[in-house]
C-alpha cells in the first residue's frame, strides 16, 4: 500500500476541496450574469415593443407612418443594438431600422390587443449568432393593421459572457494554485511540533528511559499524545527499574548459598578428611543446592504470574477441609513449638486449590515462626460483602509499621539476621502477592507490636462458570 | 536392565551413568541427539532418560523419530518448566518428566515407577524387619506390640514401606502424604519424621527408619548410606 506522509494528503484533500468550491462558485456566478443580461434584454425588447404598438395606434395611416419613421426608429434607439421592422398587411416594409444585417424569420406574430410579454419572445440564428425579436400587430387609426418587428443580436453577449468565463477560469487556476501552496505551508508548519515529538522518541533508549517528550508549545491534540506517551514511558522505566532491581537480588541472593558451597569445599579439601566428614559435606553441599533450586524456582513462579497468560485451575473449594488440611500439614510444627491452631472457616472460594495451599502455607508458616508457645493461631476464612477473606491470625511480637508496608516485596526480611533466615528465602510473601494478584483479589498485613498480627487474603466475587 | 541415557553435558551424564549403575542399572551414554536415536533405535533398552536441549537434533526430534518405530519408555529432562513444555513433551510420547535441577532420588523414584511392570507387589500387609504394617486394618506392630500413629503418620508410614529401600525427597513425600505439590520453606517434614521414629524406632536396636543427609528418607533394615 502506498504510504502516503499526512502532509501530502492533507493538502491534496484541500486542494480538490478548493476546486469543487471555486467551480461551483464560479458556475453559480456564470449562471447568474447570463440570466440577469439576457432578462434585461428581453425587458428591453418587450417595452420597445409596446412603446411602438401605442405610437402606432396615433398614427392615422400607414403614409403617416412612414413619414414619421425617424420618431418611431428614435424611440427604440435606448438600446444602440436594438433594430425596427414594420410591414403592412402585404409584407411590404414601411420602416426598417437597420436590421438589413440580420433576417426575420417567419414567426408568431402577437395579436394587437394582447398585452406583450416576455414569453412573446422568439430566437432564431441568422448564421452570425443569436438574435432575438418580438413581433406584433398594430392598428393605425384608419383601422389597417401592420406588423412591427422588433430585434437584437445577441453577439455581442456571447463575446462578453466567453470573455467572463475565461476570467473566472483562470481566477479559479490561480486561486487553486495560491490554496496550494498556502495550504502545503500551513500544514508543513502545523505539522511542526510531531516532528520534535519524532525527533525526541527516536532518543529514548533502554538506557535512556528517563527522557521525556516536551509537551510545552504543542497544541492540544498533540499534547495529550505527548502527555500518554510519557506515561507509557513511566510505565516503561518503572518496569525497567524493577526488572533491574530484580536482576540485582537475585544475584545477591544466590551469592550467599555460592559462597558458603565454594568455601566449605576449599575448606574440606584443605586437608586429608574421614568419610564422615567427607559425607557431612556433600550432605550440606545438596541442601545448599535445594536452596537455590528452590529459590530459583520461587522467582520463576513470581515471573510467570506476571504474565497474563498464566492458566488458573480454578475451583470451588471449601475453605474449612482445606484449612484443616493445611493445619494437618503444619501440626507437627505447631506443636513443637506449642501453639494451638484454631480453625473457624465457613466459606467457599473459587480458586486454585495448589495456589490457595501454597499462599496459605506461607502465611502459616510465617506466623508459627513468631507464635510464642501457649498461645493459639487463628486461621477464619468468611464471606464478606465483597468476596472471600481468609485470615492467618496470631498473637506476637508484631511487625513494625515501616517493615509492613514492605513485608511483600521481593527478598524482603524482617529480620536479616535471623537464625533461621537459611530456611527463608523471603520471597514466600511475594509469592502470595502474586498469588492473590493472580486471582484478582489482593493481601492484607495488619499488625500491632506486642499484638495481634493478622495477614488476610481477599478474594473477590467472582460468578462460578457451570 | 539396561538404560540409554541422552545427555550433552559431560559431566552430567558421568554423574547420571554412576547414580544409575549403582542403583543397579547397565547405562549407555550418548551425547547428541544423532548418536542417541541411532542407538535406541539398534539396541534394546527399556528406558530412555531424554535432555530435551541437545546440540544439533534436539530432544523432541529424538523422541518424535523414535515413536515411529518404538515404544520404549522415555523420560524427559527440561530446564524450562512451562505447561507447554511438558505438554509438547506428553504429545509426542514421552511417558515422564523432570525438571531441572532435580533430586536424584526423585529421578530414580520415576524411572522406578515407569519400570514398574504388573501389578504392584501386595501392599496390604508388608513386613520389615520385625514392623509388620497392616494396611486394610492400618495398623502397624513392632516386635508384635502395637503402635498407635494418628492417620498422617499411618501415611507416611506406608509410603515409606511401599517404596521400602527407595529415598523419598521432602517434596515427594509432602505431595503424596498432605497432597502438598509445592515446595515449602520450612521443615514439615522433618518434624514429621522425627515424630515417627519415635514411635517406630524408639527403644529398637535395629533402626529401620533413616535419614539420608541432604537426599531425604529411607525405610529399611540396613539403611544404604548416609
Amino acid at each position: 500500500m502506498l504510504r502516503l506522509s499526512l502532509k501530502a494528503r492533507l493538502t491534496g484533500t484541500f486542494v480538490v476541496i478548493t476546486v469543487v468550491c471555486f467551480t461551483v462558485v464560479g458556475v453559480l456566478l456564470m449562471n447568474a450574469v447570463y440570466r440577469r443580461i439576457y432578462q434585461q434584454d428581453e425587458i428591453n425588447l418587450v417595452l420597445s415593443a409596446r412603446h411602438l404598438r401605442r405610437f402606432v395606434g396615433e398614427l392615422d395611416s400607414t403614409d403617416d407612418l412612414v413619414a414619421h419613421q425617424a420618431r418611431l426608429t428614435w424611440s427604440v434607439l435606448g438600446d444602440t443594438e436594438n433594430a425596427l421592422r414594420i410591414t403592412d398587411k402585404d409584407g411590404k416594409v414601411l420602416v426598417d431600422h437597420d436590421l438589413s444585417h440580420f433576417t426575420v424569420q417567419a414567426q408568431a406574430v402577437a395579436p394587437a390587443d394582447q398585452r406583450l410579454t416576455v414569453t412573446d419572445i422568439r430566437s432564431w440564428n441568422d448564421g452570425d449568432g443569436e438574435i432575438r425579436g418580438v413581433s406584433t400587430l398594430a392598428a393605425l387609426k384608419d383601422g389597417s393593421m401592420v406588423t412591427v418587428t422588433v430585434a437584437r443580436s445577441m453577439a455581442d453577449r456571447s463575446v462578453l459572457l466567453l470573455r467572463y468565463r475565461w476570467d473566472t477560469v483562470i481566477a479559479l487556476l490561480l486561486g487553486t494554485l495560491a490554496a496550494t501552496v498556502l495550504s502545503y505551508l500551513l500544514i508543513h508548519r502545523a505539522l511542526r511540533p510531531l516532528r520534535a515529538m519524532t525527533a525526541s522518541a527516536s532518543s529514548v533508549t533502554a538506557h535512556r528511559l528517563s527522557t521525556r517528550l516536551s509537551a510545552e508549545n504543542t497544541p492540544a491534540e498533540l499534547h495529550a499524545l505527548a502527555h500518554a506517551l510519557n506515561d507509557m514511558l513511566t510505565r516503561l522505566e518503572e518496569g525497567f527499574d524493577r526488572l533491574w532491581q530484580f536482576t540485582v537480588d537475585l544475584a545477591h541472593d544466590l551469592r550467599t548459598p555460592v559462597a558458603i558451597l565454594r568455601g566449605s569445599n576449599e575448606v574440606a579439601l584443605s586437608r586429608p578428611r574421614s568419610v564422615a566428614e567427607y559425607q557431612s559435606l556433600l550432605g550440606s553441599n545438596i541442601e545448599e543446592c535445594d536452596r537455590v533450586s528452590q529459590r530459583i524456582e520461587s522467582m520463576l513462579f513470581i515471573a510467570r504470574a506476571e504474565n497474563p497468560q498464566f492458566a488458573l485451575q480454578r475451583l470451588v473449594i471449601d475453605t474449612n477441609e482445606e484449612l484443616h488440611l493445611l493445619a494437618d500439614y503444619y501440626e507437627g510444627i505447631a506443636s513443637d513449638a506449642g501453639v494451638v491452631v484454631r480453625i473457624d472457616a465457613h466459606a467457599t472460594v473459587y480458586a486454585d486449590r495448589d495456589l490457595f495451599r501454597r499462599a496459605v502455607s506461607n502465611l502459616l508458616s510465617n506466623a508459627l515462626r513468631y507464635t510464642p508457645s501457649g498461645a493459639t493461631l487463628s486461621l477464619i476464612a468468611t464471606t464478606t460483602e465483597t468476596g472471600v477473606s481468609v485470615s492467618v491470625e496470631n498473637p506476637g511480637p508484631g511487625i513494625a509499621p515501616d517493615h509492613l508496608e514492605k513485608v511483600f516485596d521481593r527478598f524482603y526480611r524482617v529480620d536479616r539476621s535471623r537464625t533461621d533466615s537459611n530456611m527463608s528465602t523471603g520471597l514466600g510473601l511475594s509469592i502470595v502477592k502474586s498469588i492473590m494478584d493472580l486471582h484478582g483479589g489482593d493481601v492484607l498485613a495488619t499488625s500491632e507490636l506486642e499484638g495481634l498480627t493478622r495477614f488476610t487474603l481477599r478474594f473477590p466475587r467472582v460468578t462460578i462458570p457451570d | 536392565m539396561r538404560l540409554l541415557v541422552i545427555e550433552d553435558e559431560k559431566k552430567a551424564g558421568e554423574y547420571l551413568k554412576k547414580g544409575l549403575e549403582e542403583s543397579g542399572f547397565t547405562v549407555d551414554i550418548a551425547s547428541n541427539g544423532v548418536d542417541g536415536l541411532h542407538l535406541a533405535l539398534e539396541e534394546d533398552y527399556a528406558l530412555v532418560v531424554l535432555d530435551v536441549m541437545l546440540p544439533g537434533m534436539d530432544g523432541w526430534a529424538v523422541l518424535k523419530n523414535l515413536r515411529v518405530k518404538k515404544d520404549t519408555p522415555v523420560l524427559f529432562l527440561t530446564a524450562i518448566d512451562e505447561i507447554e513444555e511438558r505438554v509438547k513433551g506428553l504429545e509426542l510420547g514421552g511417558d515422564d518428566y523432570l525438571v531441572k535441577p532435580f533430586a536424584f532420588v526423585e529421578l530414580l523414584a520415576r524411572i522406578r515407577t515407569l519400570l514398574r511392570r504388573g501389578p504392584p507387589r501386595d501392599i496390604d500387609h508388608m513386613h520389615i524387619g520385625d514392623l509388620e504394617i497392616d494396611a486394610v486394618r492400618r495398623r502397624v506392630r513392632r516386635g508384635g506390640q502395637r503402635v498407635d500413629l494418628t492417620p498422617r503418620e499411618f501415611s507416611l508410614l506406608q509410603l515409606l514401606g511401599r517404596r521400602r529401600g527407595e529415598v523419598l525427597s521432602r517434596t515427594q513425600i509432602a505431595s503424596y502424604v498432605w497432597d502438598m505439590n509445592f515446595d515449602s520453606d520450612t521443615n514439615v517434614v522433618e518434624v514429621a519424621i522425627r515424630r515417627l521414629r519415635a514411635k517406630i524406632d524408639d527403644g529398637h536396636d535395629v533402626k529401620l527408619i533413616h535419614t539420608v543427609r541432604g537426599m531425604g528418607y529411607v525405610l529399611d533394615v540396613e539403611a544404604e548410606d548416609g
